[in-house]
């Protein structure tokens, strides 16, 4: 009992026959299709497919976004569907860091405020946040950009900036919508660089949708999509 | 979360001048047209004032809303006491004793019965500036000296300099007479007053009258705001007296158009609110729109409906807050400048004389007008970013 119990805290996420769709119109599409998975912590996972393949819907119930509408899904052993929209945003707020493929940076806030407001909103103090702040965007290598806006930056610093963001708020995990896909190939292999570093020594789980082989070398795991369904 | 509102004001600098603007033009005409309302209200009761009530009056309890046989038996009498009393109020400037009753005019073969007013018209002549005088002059210290409104003026066929003999019943039912000389004719709008008043000297009045009371002291004020505190004073030192205001006295013409305009001020407020509201609403919630993905993003990172929506509110609050300043400011500006040499308008209700207005500030007009502009902003803002803000996080990133 007390082994599974220890096993079950290994887990960040426990999958078991989630399933999603989506309405169109009359229609029903299935975006995920009895999908079972487990992911450890401290992993850089990868999910890849073609699109359309139910990649972006995982990473929204990986996520905390959206629930699934079949199956059982647990985020550190705490099932997501039971969980009330309260408990869903402190979770996100506190536990999870995101990164999208367009940034969503704060256009009138330059790099340090834009890392440094969502750990105000964690309820941080001033010295806290500073301290953070510094860290995170040190570790990205954009501190002696701190001062500009993301309209200064380009678009691998905007990237970085985006995980210092996300990475400011030590999260569990770091879920990244194709992170690199708006990136030229050099820049993609410098921010991979990064999320490798940060699963080996901040001892971070992160999570990244994508198509692209060479973010996949770096992926401890590899989650292959297809039509919803793990292939 | 205050801060990345107001930096949010930067983010599109044409569509925060356009609200801004909105706001402004919305705030400035209200601000504007209660400026006016409040100029022309306050010309029309110094108009009210000084054309024939004074302040208010000074009479026995319960004499005004009585209808009495003999009416005189009801006056005020120990009037010196009660005169040095009303004097010694640090907020009394004037105040001036008055008889009226009834008499016979008598020009010739022409008799009309009349409605007279003894008045102190040396003391009345340097208050009640309003009163228009279409013939002659206003009765001063003319001892034997009439002043006749237009009707009764009419009806006897008298102008100023002509003789009249006045005929009245005495307090003791003897039958006194005197003869008058027409100083001045008066028009005040108010037909049946026109047609009946006359004014005598008050001590001619008393003399015909057999009698020493008074009726009632007008009373003239250094400023009417001090009336309250005035009238207070008076019934409390003399319980037997009833203080009324003009606006009471007055209430059919006064007191009902000063109703009427801000009834009229208030639906107009709403128009313009409605408008100030739509105008705030379409530019917000377009903004708001563009930033469905970031929104869609504070909510993925922890932010709940509620958080963006206060959001989204302080934005509104910051932008009412803004255009209201600029829209008052603006407002005042233009006013003070083209308005400094003030604006004729023809006769109020109830009086005859045009009457020059200018804008007239007040604290108020800025607090009401800032409060009324924010909450219109508000909730252009709730119903602008309501529907993103409750958007499920999935669709909003997507979009």
């Amino acid at each position: 009992m007390d082994q599974k119990k220890q096993d079950k805290h290994e887990y960040l996420y426990q999958l078991r026959n989630i399933a999603f769709q989506y309405s169109l119109g009359s229609c029903k599409i299935d975006a995920i299709r009895d999908v079972s998975v487990d992911i450890k912590k401290n992993t850089l996972l990868t999910l890849s497919g073609p699109s359309g393949s139910g990649k972006s819907t995982l990473l929204n119930i990986l996520g905390l976004i959206e629930p699934p509408q079949q199956g059982e899904a647990l985020f550190l052993n705490e099932d997501i569907s039971a969980m009330s929209a309260k408990q869903l945003n402190t979770i996100r707020k506190y536990q999870i860091g995101f990164i999208f493929q367009q940034f969503h940076l704060i256009p009138v806030f330059n790099a340090e405020e834009n890392v440094a407001y969502f750990l105000a909103r964690q309820g941080h103090t001033e010295e806290e946040i500073n301290k953070r702040t510094r860290s995170s965007l040190e570790v990205v290598g954009l501190w002696d950009h701190r001062k500009k806006r993301p309209g200064e930056l380009s678009g691998g610093q905007r990237q970085r900036l985006a995980i210092a963001r996300a990475l400011a708020k030590t999260p569990e995990v770091i879920i990244g919508d194709e992170p690199t896909a708006s990136l030229d190939q050099q820049t993609g292999r410098e921010i991979m660089g990064i999320f490798h570093e940060l699963v080996k020594q901040k001892k971070v789980s992160i999570i990244l949708s994508t198509h692209d082989a060479m973010v996949q070398s770096y992926a401890d795991c590899n989650i292959h999509l297809h039509d919803g369904a793990l292939k | 979360m205050i801060f990345l509102s107001f930096m949010n004001l930067f983010r599109n600098y044409r569509r925060t001048l356009a609200i801004l603007l909105t706001v402004a033009l919305g705030t400035g005409v209200l601000f504007s047209f209660k400026g006016f309302i409040n100029g022309v209200l306050e010309q029309y009761r110094e108009t009210t004032i000084h054309s024939m009530y004074g302040h208010g009056q000074v009479n026995a309890k319960g004499y005004r809303e009585s209808v009495y046989a003999e009416p005189w038996k009801h006056w005020m009498d120990d009037t010196a006491r009660i005169e040095m009393y009303l004097l010694k109020q640090p907020s009394v400037e004037y105040i001036f004793p008055r008889v009226s009753f009834s008499a016979l005019l008598k020009n010739r073969n022409v008799s009309v019965g009349g409605s007279g007013q003894g008045i102190d018209a040396k003391a009345e002549s340097q208050f009640f500036d309003s009163l228009n005088i279409t013939e002659g002059e206003t009765l001063k210290n003319q001892a034997d000296g009439i002043l006749l409104g237009s009707g009764l003026a009419k009806a006897l066929d008298v102008s100023p300099g002509d003789k009249i003999t006045l005929i009245v019943n005495s307090v003791d039912g003897k039958i006194n007479q005197t003869d008058l000389k027409v100083v001045g004719i008066f028009n005040t709008g108010v037909i049946d007053f026109d047609n009946h008043v006359f004014r005598i000297q008050l001590r001619e009045a008393q003399s015909l009258l057999a009698t020493d009371r008074i009726e009632f002291i007008a009373i003239g004020l250094k400023s009417y705001k001090d009336w309250d505190l005035f009238a207070s004073n008076v019934e409390a030192a003399f319980p037997d007296l009833d203080a009324t205001s003009f606006a009471v006295l007055d209430k059919v013409y006064y007191q009902n158009s000063v109703d009427w305009l801000n009834a009229q001020f208030h639906v107009i407020q709403l128009i313009i609110l409605a408008i100030v509201l739509l105008g705030i609403f379409n530019s917000i919630a377009a903004a708001i729109l563009e930033r469905k993905q970031e929104i869609g993003n504070f909510r993925a990172n922890g932010e709940s409906v509620f958080d963006i929506m206060k959001l989204i509110i302080m934005e509104g609050v910051f932008l009412g807050i803004l255009g209201s300043l600029l829209g008052m400011g603006l407002a005042y500006g233009i006013l003070k400048f083209f308005l400094d040499n003030q604006v004729l308008l023809p006769p109020g209700p109830g009086t005859t004389l045009p009457f020059y207005v200018s804008f007239e500030f007040t604290w108020t007009m800025v607090y009401t007008t800032l409060i009324l502009s924010t909450i219109a902003a508000i909730i252009a803002s709730v119903l602008g970013g309501l529907r993103v803000a409750r958007m499920p996080i999935a669709e909003a990133l997507r979009s």
